[in-house]
């Protein structure tokens, strides 16, 4: 009884708390009810449609197993590590444009703060919606993570440090929405210190593996956090665009140009590190290494990459010395998809080698690559995740007020 | 207590592939399930008749190699994979988690997915079958017809693993790695 009671007053205690939490009352009809543009109708099918594909994807997955994936022993992971990676790097990069303002104080860039910081939280969601069914036993995951850790594992590391990591975006989130910019400041800080360490062991996963010598090593670790902080920057723009539909306010293109300058210098570290990194891979003919960057250097993923990741959102800037923000926006949107084969690319490659050494029967040659196709299904649950980020973020936009605060 | 290890005698194979059945048969692999916990590599000759180079013409068998250091245990988040009191690299099926690390990791692409258990499974120097009964040998190195195979403790001086490294010359594979395989070919 005396238990009953006191599980009630916990209850009506995280009740009370949820209620000063600034949000708005919100239903259904609110959320069906946005400006009949073409432009966001196209969007809302689209995202209806995504998450039709994710329901029928997990469903084929449930039924078939990884049979359902194009996945393979000599490939074991495929696309939805990738968009996992994709998410996760997203998360990650939302985390340092939005600590930029209450972190580290740049006044400027508070008025993305509260945006950035939910943005995180909904793309590390994602990701999470994502990687559960990759994973093959996810529950079993959470038991034996806690009571037999592996801690000289990477994977450990990252996903533990990651779920640590959203439960502090969460609390710096709520504080942001109560405008308690103290404990946000502090929540921020913690919070961005281990998505910045679970980023890097995310990195580290790969770095690790010292058999495959394209992966093997120190960049991969520092590089996610690069790259991490240049897709939280074209998030930026994406997400600054929508909410001004291009008409920016002078205080919001004031932080975009500022934005659209970092952008070009991490672009141009980034490009130098990707070519130093060929170049050390390439130089030596070392097998498993040099062989696979040549080989990567003929794949039309990479130009990908370097193409719509990195080259030309970067003449973009360069052009308007980062004054011209509408083209920034659509050079963001290039670039995520850019940022979608880097990440693609990363998983792939690290798998292009095969590593039997004469293990091949007669009558068949040896395969030169291990080759991968996604399959419909790991295609319909990744397009998936793209669907549930997109509802989740609309509806945070309804519920919460994610403008910066006018009275500071 | 023991150190399992295995010597092979690899230039003796004929790639009858006997060892992939009874491995299949022992341990209850599936049926046609290609490169599960032991295959014979093969080099093809090489040369237009009649010049044939004889010694391009090669099998060599190969399983885990029950690493000493090994990768796939150390990447392990769950620690599912382990080392069994006789060092034996094993797999705990009721904690993997199938996220595939261990598969990247290991050097010798010697993991496969179960389809049974949906985990992650490899050679087990039949450890749960064979040793588990009380026999010392393991099912591929019994059947092997032209005894490729030697399976014994390396920590006893005394045994025909020990007095065979002792005596021939072998080698590891990719042992730059420092994976300290347990299985060696013998030269
Ligand atoms: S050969 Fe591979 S699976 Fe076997 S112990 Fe070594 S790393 Fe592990
Ligand atoms: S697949 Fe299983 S055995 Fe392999 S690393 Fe993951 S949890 Fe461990
Ligand atoms: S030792 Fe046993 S499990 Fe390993 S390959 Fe031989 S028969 Fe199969």
């Amino acid at each position: 009884m005396a238990e009953a009671v006191t599980n009630e007053g916990i209850v009506a205690k995280v009740k009370a708390f949820l209620a000063t939490i600034p949000h708005n009352k919100i239903t259904l009809r609110d959320l069906l009810n946005y400006p009949k543009t073409p432009v966001n109708n196209f969007i809302a099918l689209l995202t209806v449609l995504f998450l039709a594909f994710f329901v029928i994807g997990v469903g084929n997955y449930l039924i078939h197993g990884h049979e359902a994936y194009g996945v393979t022993r000599e490939h074991p992971w495929g696309l939805l590590i990738a968009v996992y990676i994709f998410f996760v790097v997203s998360s990650t990069g939302l985390c340092i444009v939005g600590s930029l303002g209450d972190v580290f104080g740049f006044k400027d860039y508070e008025v993305i703060s509260k945006r950035a910081i939910f943005g995180s939280i909904v793309t590390i969601l994602s990701g999470f919606a994502v990687i559960a069914f990759e994973i093959g036993h996810p529950i079993r995951m959470m038991i034996w993570n806690v009571l037999t850790p592996g801690l000289r594992s990477a994977i450990w590391w990252m996903g533990t440090l990651y779920g640590l990591y959203l439960t502090f975006m969460i609390i710096e989130f709520v504080f942001l929405l109560k405008h308690d910019m103290r404990r946000a400041k502090i929540f921020g800080l913690i919070g961005l210190l281990v998505g910045l360490a679970a980023h890097s062991n995310l990195g580290g996963v790969f770095g690790f593996l010292n058999t495959r010598l394209i992966s093997q090593g120190v960049f991969y670790p520092t590089y996610f956090i690069l790259t991490a902080f240049i897709t939280g920057i074209y998030l930026a723009f994406i997400m600054m665009g929508f909410r001004y539909r291009l008409k920016f306010p002078d205080n919001i293109r004031k932080m975009l140009v500022g934005l659209a300058k970092i952008q070009g210098l991490l672009l141009a570290i980034l490009m130098f590190f990707e070519t130093w990194k060929m170049m050390t891979a390439i130089y030596g003919g070392v097998p498993g290494r040099s062989d696979v960057a040549e080989h990567i250097l003929t794949t039309w993923p990479f130009w990908a990459e370097v193409l719509l990741g990195m080259l030309i959102p970067f003449l973009i800037i360069l052009k308007s010395k980062g004054q011209n923000v509408t083209g920034m926006f659509w050079g963001s949107l290039i670039g995520m998809v850019g940022i979608f084969f880097m990440r693609y690319d990363l998983v792939h490659d690290t798998q292009l080698k095969p590593l039997q050494m004469m293990k091949v029967r007669e009558y068949q040659l040896p395969p030169e690559w291990v080759h991968y196709a996604p399959s419909a299904t790991e295609i319909m649950i990744s397009l998936g995740g793209l669907g549930i980020c997109i509802l989740l973020y609309y509806i945070g936009t309804k519920l919460f007020n994610l403008d910066a605060d006018t009275e500071h | 207590m023991a150190r399992y290890g295995m010597a092979l005698d690899y230039k003796n194979c004929i790639n009858c592939k006997a060892c992939e059945v009874a491995c299949k048969e022992e341990n209850g692999v599936l049926l046609g399930a290609d490169k599960h916990r032991i295959w014979v590599g093969v080099n093809e000759i090489e040369g237009v008749w009649p010049n044939l180079s004889i010694s391009s013409s090669s099998f060599l068998p190969s399983q885990c190699q029950q690493c000493d250091n090994a990768p796939c245990e150390e990447v392990c988040p769950t620690h599912a994979t382990y080392y069994d009191e006789n060092g034996v690299v094993r797999v705990d099926s009721d904690k993997c988690i199938l996220c595939s690390y261990c598969m990247n990791a290991c050097p010798y692409d010697a993991r496969y997915v179960d389809d049974r258990t949906v985990t992650v499974d490899k050679c087990t120097f039949c450890s749960d079958t064979r040793l588990a009964r009380g026999l010392t040998t393991t099912a591929c190195q019994n059947t092997c017809p032209t005894k490729v195979r030697t399976f014994g403790d390396l920590d006893d001086p005394e045994s025909e693993i020990s007095i065979l490294l002792k005596t021939r010359d072998h080698f590891s594979l990719k042992a730059n790695l420092g994976t300290e395989p347990k299985l060696f070919y013998l030269t």
